[in-house]
């Protein structure tokens, strides 16, 4: 029986779908990888001249705002809005009780609504909430009312005038406790306050066989407290009914998620919904959908307004009110670890008790970096009295904390240097790296040792076997400790998730990327215009994308995480190569008497292969290839418009099950300790990152500072604080929650290394997330190596350190 | 407060001021609660100065008044009659050369502060054409950026003060 030839669906499937292997580049790099590449935001970002979702005003819009609790659980017994709504200038209050929210709650999960994924509905963000419910489940939580007025002011006035007769409910703050059997129950009609779908227990091997062959034991316990991911853009919505239509702004980084998440919850069809998604102020998983607070809330009530207004509602949070969302790693860890004596591991077992959290559980690194055979991670979630908590740069945090913590308590109790005991365990998936050289050779990627490669340039870099030293043996001239330390991990290859875009030749030889997508600053329009202009053979100046609205259909992949690049990279490659054949094809009929696979284009001219002299610029050849055109035809020609998809995913769908991750990273820290005082300095940071090819040096540069930045400031100082008594927390502001300011950290160098050995265009792997996961668990080892003492307790603030050093009046 | 007025907010009258903004001279009717952040960015559409900490924490609403750097969003419009006003905007049409060097030299990331770091920078090298790494960095120190480009601003400020004197 004939095969049947695959219908034009399927080749569009199997086009974007990603082949494991390696890749090796078909084209000459002349955009790709150069420094100097002007960056396409630049001008605007530096001339103020960019617009944010914040800076959008639209005539006669009102301001809203939404009544946030005052306690950390509490039930509403009664509301008076009467006085409120007599505030002149308020336009519309709506009430948790009226007919449009009441018994309704937030849509959707992680993946989209409801729709898309019926059995992961709610996930993402436990429990489940109302749109705009009538009992807190946490300070600061947006509830009760809702009001637009003339102004801000007179929004905020309004609120200050809704009387709410409170009832007081008790509350819990801390994992452990929830966990308790005396403690209350949180969740209506719960019996416990354990969350059960995170709760988990990862097995591999037997750790206590792993035990038995270990000729040292090693236990300890760690505790991250919260942090948030507190990004400069305070959150907003404007929303415009034009008839049935409805017109909207956002600030997320999935406004298609956005989109679709509002049309089931407001029966609007998709098709009569135009978003719009100007630059964004920052995101790190804060302006993800799940998170905008919560599943699309701050969307619906701006829209009803907007309806029951009949005029244009912009919904704003500020600071205060924008102190949600805790990191993905508030969580307390037991740690139980078999090492033999030159640094072997032979098994790892930690009990992780999260708060309010989804995702990771600590031992998954262990899993796809290392050889150990014997692994054990129990996990479990607890309900606390604290708000939602979600990915913040990234969703890794648990992994990279329980890493680092058990590779440097182990290589300090066996007294061996902590680059020699990673390079004793590195692999995958229990195989060692002969295993990972294997797969390396069978797959087409070169075969390099990556982390050994990264060690010895950060030990030259910070000068390493000059200054490690045993723990608490060093002390400065200037009196204070010192402390050195290493980390390391695997690359952060998520290319996960699916991006399309459009590709389109103007016809004055200019190229348009047609795709929407929320810049967050990783500078991914930069780079995406490099590949185009390299795969096509066009000048990098006559790229541009047009990435603000989600009209034209196409959507690249969210920058929600490395997946950027490295999915849309690929988009923009296939549809530029496609553009190439088309534009190839039209300029042989030009050329006349000329095959099109004798041409070819560089710097927007296209010529003879091997013959200089027959040349003509691009835009020569597309000057009538337009999308209209006078009803007097002057000779038009169809236009070139070309579009590609790309899907990739570790997860999700695991269509690349058995890939593993081939480069490799390593940190390294410098501290001094005052301890007089307590206080730490980070006196510099080595950073070295096997990305597998820097399409722009510069924006992988940036990823490294600022991720060391994000990284030290999460370590030092960054950390919510809950008032025990009440359940308040205490600092919603950022004189209060400290992040790191350009004087928190001395010089911090970049290494970039480019072994090829990415599963992303090019070779590449992501770089804009790993930097602020890993450098955080890194202080602790830094600072045991300064005071010979470990400090479990995250962030490191001087009054730990002085604890440690017993220099503390505290008592336990 | 608003319980004392029945409810109702205190009447306060606007008031006329007179002030000069990039070298372009307004008056405008302002209300005693409006601060000057308020009337640059959602009055007179001069967005380049940013609402990011919401209060006196982060210096991405800078703007230069009378030679120095303030912050918007804690002074009030009232108190801005009669002065002169330089913004972003007036920085970027000027084609001051720290614009460039920010460019060059990748100091934004999401870019919401870099306006309020340029103009801060701005103001510095107006007084110290010749400033010390340390110079800068204690100056810009009061400015947060989230996505921590901090390394790249002291590259691009010390470049944009050694073309200033026509190095």
């Amino acid at each position: 029986m004939a095969m049947k030839a695959p219908g034009d669906y399927q080749k569009l499937q199997a086009e974007g779908r990603y082949q494991v292997g390696a890749d090796v580049p078909k084209v000459t790099f002349s955009e790709i990888g150069r420094r100097g590449v002007r960056r396409l935001d630049g001008y605007e970002k530096a001339s103020g001249q960019a617009i944010y979702t914040r800076d959008i005003q639209l005539p006669g819009m009102l301001y809203a705002r939404v009544l946030m609790s005052p306690y950390a659980r509490a039930k509403i017994q009664r509301m008076d809005t009467a006085k409120a709504q007599a505030l002149p200038g308020v336009r519309a209050i709506i009430r948790y009780d009226d007919v449009e929210v009441r018994d309704r709650m937030l849509n959707g999960c992680y993946f989209g609504p409801e729709w898309v994924a019926p059995r992961l509905a709610g996930w993402a963000l436990k429990p489940i909430r109302p749109v705009l419910g009538d009992e807190a489940w946490y300070e600061g939580q947006p509830l009760a009312a809702v009001v637009a007025a003339d102004s801000e002011d007179i929004a905020i006035k309004a609120l200050r005038l809704v009387k709410v007769q409170w009832k007081e409910l008790p509350f819990v703050l801390d994992q452990e406790e929830a966990l308790r059997p005396d403690a209350p129950i949180l969740r209506p009609g719960a019996d416990t306050n354990l969350l059960e779908r995170p709760r988990q227990s990862i097995q591999k091997g037997d750790v206590e066989r792993g035990f038995r062959e270990a000729d040292r034991i090693i236990e300890f316990r760690a505790r991250r407290n919260a942090h948030l991911w507190a990004g400069a853009e305070l959150p907003s919505v404007v929303v415009r009914w034009n008839g049935e239509k409805l017109e909207m702004w956002v600030h997320e980084q999935q406004p298609y998620h956005a989109k679709m998440l509002l049309s089931e919850w407001l029966k609007v069809p998709m098709n009569r919904i135009t978003v719009h998604s100007p630059y964004q102020g920052c995101a790190f998983g804060g302006r993800g959908n799940p998170a905008n607070n919560s599943e699309n809330g701050m969307n619906i009530l701006a829209a009803l307004l907007a309806r029951r207004t009949r005029t244009p509602v912009k919904l704003l949070y500020d600071r205060r009110e924008y102190f949600y969302g805790e990191s993905a790693d508030m969580m307390v860890g037991d740690f139980k670890v078999g090492a033999k004596n030159d640094g072997t591991i032979t098994a790892v077992q930690m009990k992780n008790v999260f708060a309010v959290y989804m995702g990771t559980h600590g031992i998954d690194h262990f899993v796809e970096n290392t050889k150990i055979p014997n692994l054990l991670c129990e996990t479990s979630t607890a309900d606390v009295s604290k708000g939602p908590a979600w990915w913040c740069r990234c969703e890794q945090l648990p992994n990279t904390f329980c890493f680092t913590l058990v590779f440097d308590h182990v290589a300090a109790e066996l007294g061996l240097d902590p680059t020699e005991v990673a390079l004793k365990n590195d692999g995958y998936d229990g195989h060692d790296i002969t295993e990972l050289s294997k797969y390396k050779r069978e797959h087409g990627f070169p075969d390099r040792d990556s982390l050994r490669e990264c060690i010895e340039a950060g030990k030259k870099a910070i000068g390493w076997d000059e200054k490690w030293h045993p723990p608490g043996t060093k002390r400065l001239p200037n009196g204070k400790k010192h402390g050195i330390a290493f980390t390391w991990n695997h690359e952060w290859d998520d290319t996960r998730g699916t991006g399309s875009a459009a590709l389109m030749i103007e016809n004055d030889g200019t190229v348009s990327i047609i795709g929407q997508q929320s810049d967050i600053g990783v500078n991914p329009w930069t780079s995406y215009c490099q590949i185009v202009a390299d795969e096509l053979g066009v000048r990098y100046e006559d790229v541009n994308i047009k990435p603000f609205t989600l009209d034209h259909g196409y959507a690249l992949m969210s920058p929600d995480g490395s997946a950027n690049l490295c999915t849309n990279g690929e988009v923009l490659r296939k549809a530029a190569q496609k553009a190439k054949k088309m534009l190839l094809d039209l300029a042989a009929q030009k050329f006349k008497g000329v095959e099109a696979e004798e041409l070819d284009i560089k710097d927007s001219v296209i010529y003879m292969k091997g013959a200089p002299e027959g040349q003509k610029t691009l835009m020569e050849v597309v000057a009538r290839t337009m999308p209209m055109s006078a009803s007097v035809a002057l000779w038009p020609e169809p236009p070139i418009i070309t579009s590609a998809w790309h899907n990739q995913g570790l997860w999700g769908m695991a269509l690349e099950t058995g890939r593993p991750r081939l480069c490799r990273q390593a940190h390294f820290m410098e501290v001094e300790v005052d301890t007089e005082t307590g206080e730490i300095e980070v006196t510099k940071v080595v950073n070295v990152n096997d990305v597998g090819k820097a399409i722009s040096p510069e924006t992988v540069e940036g990823q490294m500072y600022g991720g060391t930045y994000m990284g030290v400031g999460r370590a030092l100082s960054e950390e919510m604080v809950w008032d025990e008594n009440t359940g308040i927390l205490l600092n919603r502001n950022l004189l209060d929650y400290k992040y790191a300011t350009m004087l928190d950290c001395g010089p911090i160098e970049t290494i970039i290394k480019e072994t090829g050995m990415g599963h992303g265009p090019y070779g590449a792997v992501g770089v804009a997330e790993d930097i602020a996961t890993v450098i955080p668990a890194l202080l602790g080892p830094a600072v045991h190596n300064a005071i010979g003492e470990w400090i479990g307790e995250y962030p490191i603030t001087a009054d730990k350190v002085l604890k440690a050093l017993g220099k503390s009046q505290e008592r336990e | 407060m608003t319980d004392e007025h029945k409810g109702q907010p205190l009447r306060v009258a606007k008031r006329l001021i007179k002030l000069t903004v990039n070298k372009e001279t307004y008056e405008v009717e302002v209300h005693p609660s409006w601060t000057l952040y308020y009337l640059l960015h959602d009055r007179m559409g001069l967005t380049g100065a940013k609402m990011f900490c919401d209060r006196g924490a982060c210096g991405s609403c800078t703007v230069i008044m009378e030679g120095r750097p303030i912050l918007s969003c804690m002074t009030l419009a009232v108190e801005c009659d009669e002065k002169t006003i330089e913004t972003i905007e007036g920085i970027a049409a000027a084609n001051h050369p720290l614009i460039d060097a920010y460019i060059k030299h990748h100091c934004m990331q999401c870019g919401y502060c870099t306006p309020g770091f340029i103009v801060t920078a701005k103001a510095l090298l107006d007084k110290n054409p010749n400033p010390t790494e340390l110079d800068v960095k204690e100056v810009l120190a009061g400015n947060l950026c989230r996505c921590g480009t901090y390394p790249q601003h002291l590259k691009a400020v010390l470049e944009a003060a050694e073309n200033l004197r026509g190095g």
